[in-house]
């Protein structure tokens, strides 16, 4: 107590502002080991505080700020913090006894109410209620358990450099009374942030500064940045006559995102395709680029019309479905690491996925155009030709993606094929696809039924490429299991079938059967 | 023979090489694949291949698009040239056919677990068997169960024994049962049941010490810091004896108990301040270090095991929270007074109190002779995160002498027949391997600061006519010899804290001809969809 009252003194006899002490943005670089990894506190401050509270600030203050405020309250020195989770499960609003329609609630009033959380939890385990109510209440819990770990000021892990290896100390063990008296006679007017600054040199001299690159990645809000020059390229497109903007405007969105997935690879130093949102930047990405280099070949300026719709697509959601999507990067389960194989499998399938995409897109816009606007029969002969060929490049892909999946498993279990539900289901994609083009050649899917069916095949994948994780989740690939995606998916079918029934309703005379 | 020259071939070829025959059996075989998928994610990997995947109109499927594949090729004869692109992917898809036919009827897919210096050479395969060994005869048997979703009857017999029926998925249904020997009275057979409330908890219990009792029911029980313990109710008696050793002696055969005050029998303390007693029996004198170990020590300090008489110190369970049941009657330790309380405690004649935070405890049955008994009865299983936490039971009913009897994965079955002791047993099949593994280290790395595995290593010695090699086994680095494959698949740590390892066996006899058809399929897409543009193109032009 003696230690803690002595820094408590320190810190107002050097009038600092009172009411944030030490904590400024300069400590955003230091690296924090947490969760497995090393990365810049920001980023740590950054995830957690969202984690906690849904927001990527408290108050006025940034997450830095508030992490290192409410660490300090582990080292005895108060903050007035007001950190609220937030409840969205009715049954837990029930429970916690929040008002109707209120969705905060302050961490220290769940703190005084941990024992019956607990208690709740336990009792709804085997009481047979249902799933999301079980879910929710565990990461309250988890969250409340994080937030007491900050709270002790032991959740802020710092670098220490002892005979050239790091130690990793929480920051009530880092920070001693020696450290900040030895510093005040060097720095007399602020010895505390040298102190911890410190532990940023100690680190660097010994492992380097790669992980700030990660402090650059976080601010740079690439995700953000690609997402406005996909939509000035689309805008373009419509707007303007002046093909080279928006050519310009997609290659410049096509190379932010290329910097986006470098950077990652880099940080992470693995393939960017080992969870839902590495996947999904990825097809986007590479369906964008794909497009590019068709549309270039074919001399045809609709490829890069479908490239920027799925780019947008695929861009709105790395920005706003964080619930479904995480951006964090967190190490790999062991069968997922250093894999050649998997790596390539999973590189092809996303880019298959990304290529049946844009027949997605296509499609829809054909029957949209078909139904309320107008379309001439050599335009429907050219759009048919056109998904064609993305079809033809999907399933090529998606046949070695699939295979690709085999030779993994085989390098990594010794079996080929398990009937595991995401390497099934990919199968079924493929199957799926394989009867639309077999059946093109039939009286059973002529043209306009062809381009109906593409449109409706592309369920296949979403089933496949989220439904697996969100609804199915079992099997081996369920690793990156997150929530929201049921809901997420479920909209997409029911918004997907409705446009079928809707622009098929209205029958447009059938044209002849296309040459091929 | 005459009926078959009146069917029109050609007709039949041109059917099944027709492009209306691949999409039927494509669609047919995709809808089983999407009825699996959703089959496996509720009720699990085991039924759904036994409901779907591994069945035979699911094979019947497969082999239909194979017949499609083969026919559309052959029909699409003699070669052109715009398809060479087709015949190579048909080609390739043949092949692999072929291939995952070969590792069907000849390859080994198992798994071998493998414990720190225990040599195994045994691989445990996929299928279930019913085991039976003859210990005396040193003789074994074995027969493979139904590869069935549901129960079914069976008509197998060996000698005496008849095997009526298998289920693959149950659950245990209570019901008290006859024992299957006869007991002498003084044999403690008692089972009973409770229940236990506090303002935390409520559970129901059962508890017995009933010889016959199956795995699925314990003679103890923990609930949170609470350690429950039960005991023929005639050790009862020996609790409330208020001695100054506390110590209680007892027989596990007859349940006769006594304390050594009773007998006169010294209670003398070693050296190190450890207490012992010294107690004649037929067998000779047994040393007891009741506040070290229930069983007798030889000089050598070992512990004797096959020992009937037992002593304990009711000392060790004064610290923490612990309740002994006899039935009727319970003990506990009271912090508040400092003694021990025994106290009766009535068939559904209300709650006994509890000195725990308000807790009660409740008899809701007890029997004296009768077994404590779960009938496996069929269910549909229930998967939950990758494990089932429903019909989790496999059994099977046998009749022998006009008797039932169950035996399942859990609970094996130990029958004394006109003398002759025969153990059954539902097991997997086993593979037994040319050579023999032992693990020598197994290494686990984590993630900096966390507990959650990185990488797992195996480092195996290798036994193989008596000389011995060391391999490495480890992710993407598996160990190859005499055609088997072994890579590392799992591990598991036992409540010591000691990791034993799974690898995966295989023997793919296939494996060449797979790859082989997955090249030619991947390269007969891309050329077929080449020419084809190719051919567009000079139409155009």
């Amino acid at each position: 107590m003696k230690k803690i009252t002595l820094i408590f003194s320190l810190l107002l006899s050097f009038n600092l502002l009172a009411e944030t002490y030490f904590c400024t943005k300069d400590l955003e670089v230091l690296p924090i080991q947490q969760n497995g990894r090393v990365k810049p506190l920001y980023v740590h401050a950054s995830e957690t505080i969202k984690n906690l509270t849904g927001k990527s600030k408290v108050e006025n203050l940034s997450a830095t700020e508030a992490f290192c405020l409410l660490s300090l309250n582990g080292m005895g020195l108060p903050s007035n913090l007001n950190l609220q989770a937030r409840i969205d499960h009715v049954d837990l609003m029930k429970f916690l006894e929040l008002k109707d329609g209120e969705h905060f609630i302050n961490y220290e009033a769940l703190l005084q109410k941990e024992d019956s959380i607990k208690m709740e939890m336990r009792s709804s385990m085997g009481s047979g209620k249902n799933d999301s109510y079980q879910k929710a209440i565990n990461k309250l819990f988890s969250n409340i358990n994080a937030y007491k770990d900050i709270k002790a000021g032991t959740n802020w892990m710092l670098a220490s450099k002892v005979n050239n290896t790091i130690d990793w100390l929480p920051l009530i063990t880092f920070l001693t009374e020696e450290k900040v008296i030895a510093q005040k006679k060097i720095t007399p007017s602020d010895p505390f942030l040298p102190v911890l600054l410190k532990s940023k040199s100690d680190y660097d001299s010994v492992n380097g500064t790669k992980y700030e690159v990660e402090l650059l990645y976080a601010k740079a809000e690439l995700a953000g940045w690609s997402l406005t020059l996909t939509i000035l390229a689309l805008a373009s497109l419509v707007l303007s006559r002046k093909f080279y903007i928006t050519l310009s405007l997609a290659g410049l969105s096509a190379l932010v995102q290329l910097v986006l997935v470098s950077m990652r690879v880099y940080i992470s130093g693995r393939a960017p395709i080992t969870n839902m949102y590495e996947t999904v930047l990825f097809s986007g990405f590479g369906s964008l680029v794909l497009s590019l280099v068709l549309g270039h070949f074919k001399k045809e300026n609709l490829y890069v019309y479908m490239g920027l719709a799925y780019n947008v697509c695929t861009l709105m959601m790395l920005n706003f479905a964080n619930g479904m999507l995480t951006a964090t990067i967190s190490p790999l389960v062991p069968v997922l690491r250093d894999n050649f194989w998997l790596s390539t499998h999973v590189t092809t399938v996303i880019l298959s996925y990304g290529a049946l995409a844009l027949s997605w897109i296509m499609a829809n816009t054909v029957l949209y155009r078909k139904t309320w606007g107008n379309l001439s029969k050599h335009d429907e002969i050219l759009f048919s030709e056109i998904i064609y060929t993305t079809l033809k490049w999907g399933t090529t892909l998606l046949a070695a993606g699939v295979i690709l999946g085999g030779v993994w498993a085989d390098y990594s279990w010794g079996r080929f094929w398990g009937w595991d539900p995401k390497e099934t289901w990919s199968l079924i994609v493929l199957c799926v696809y394989m009867i639309i083009l077999h059946g093109r050649y039939t009286s059973w899917i002529k043209s306009d039924r062809f381009i109906t069916i593409t449109a409706g095949a592309f369920m296949s994948v979403m089933m496949a490429w989220f439904g697996v994780n969100y609804i199915l989740a079992t099997g081996l690939h369920s690793y990156g299991f997150s929530e929201g995606g049921a809901i997420f998916l479920g909209s997409f079918f029911l918004l997907q079938i409705i446009f079928l029934i809707v622009t098929n309703k209205k029958e447009v005379k059938a044209p002849q059967a296309l040459a091929d | 023979m005459n009926r078959l020259n009146h069917i029109n071939w050609d007709k039949v070829g041109r059917f099944l090489g027709s492009l209306k025959f691949a999409i039927v059996v494509i669609s047919l075989f995709t809808l089983g694949m999407i009825l699996g998928t959703f089959l496996e994610s509720y009720y699990g990997t085991d039924f759904a291949n036994r409901i779907v995947y591994k069945t035979f109109p699911f094979m019947l499927i497969q082999f239909g698009m194979f017949v499609s594949i083969i026919f559309a090729a052959v029909l699409r004869l003699p070669p052109k040239k715009r398809l060479y692109g087709f015949y190579v992917i048909h080609s390739g898809l043949i092949i692999i056919g072929l291939g995952s036919l070969i590792t069907y009827i000849a390859g080994v897919d198992g798994q071998i677990s493998l414990a720190p210096n225990e040599p195994n050479r045994q691989v445990i395969l996929s299928k279930d068997i019913l085991k039976i060994t003859y210990p005396s005869e040193g003789k074994q048997v074995s027969t493979v169960l139904p590869y069935s979703a549901f129960a079914k009857d069976m008509d197998e017999s060996y000698e005496n024994i008849k095997i009526k029926q298998f289920i693959p998925f149950s659950e245990g249904k209570f019901v008290w049962a006859d024992p299957i020997n006869k007991y002498s009275p003084s044999t403690p057979t008692q089972s009973s049941k409770y229940h236990f409330k506090n303002a935390f908890a409520e559970q129901d219990f059962l508890l017995t010490v009933h010889p016959e009792a199956g795995n699925d029911f314990q003679s103890s029980l923990s609930m949170g810091p609470l350690n429950i313990t039960y005991y023929p109710e005639n050790i009862a008696n020996c609790f409330e004896a208020d001695t100054s050793s506390g110590i209680i002696i007892w027989n596990t055969q007859t349940a006769e108990c006594f304390t050594p005050e009773q007998k006169k029998y010294p209670v003398k303390t070693t050296t190190s301040k450890n207490k012992f007693l010294v107690v004649p029996t037929e067998e000779g004198l047994f040393t007891f270090f009741p506040e070290i170990s229930p069983y007798p020590m030889d000089l050598k300090f070992q512990a004797n095991e096959n020992s009937k008489l037992r002593a304990f110190s009711k000392k060790l369970f004064e610290d923490k929270p612990n309740l002994f049941l006899f039935g009727k009657k319970l003990a506990f330790f009271s912090k508040e007074d400092k003694k021990w309380h025994v106290n009766k405690i009535e068939l559904n004649g209300g709650p006994a109190d509890l000195p725990w935070m308000g807790a009660q405890i409740s008899l809701l049955d007890h029997q004296e002779k009768l077994v404590p008994f779960n009938i496996p009865t069929p269910t549909i299983p229930i998967q939950k995160n990758g494990s089932l936490i429903k019909g989790d039971l496999k059994a099977v009913r046998l009749e022998i002498l006009g008797n039932e009897y169950w035996v399942s994965n859990y609970n094996p079955l130990s029958l004394s027949i006109s003398g002759k002791k025969i153990v059954f047993e539902v097991a997997k099949e086993t593979l037994t391997l040319p050579f023999e593994l032992a693990l020598t280290e197994f290494k686990m790395d984590k993630d900096p600061g966390t507990s959650s595995p990185a990488s797992y290593e195996s480092f195996v010695k290798l036994f193989d006519n008596g000389i011995s090699t060391n391999h490495h086994v480890f992710m993407n680095n598996p160990l190859k010899k005499s055609g088997y494959t072994f890579y590392q698949a799992s591990y598991a740590q036992d409540s010591q804290g000691q990791y034993s390892s799974t690898l995966s066996v295989n023997v793919d006899q296939g494996r060449f001809l797979k790859y082989l058809g997955s090249l030619m399929l991947v390269f007969g897409a891309i050329w077929h969809f080449n020419l084809q543009n190719t051919k567009k193109s000079k139409v155009i032009t």
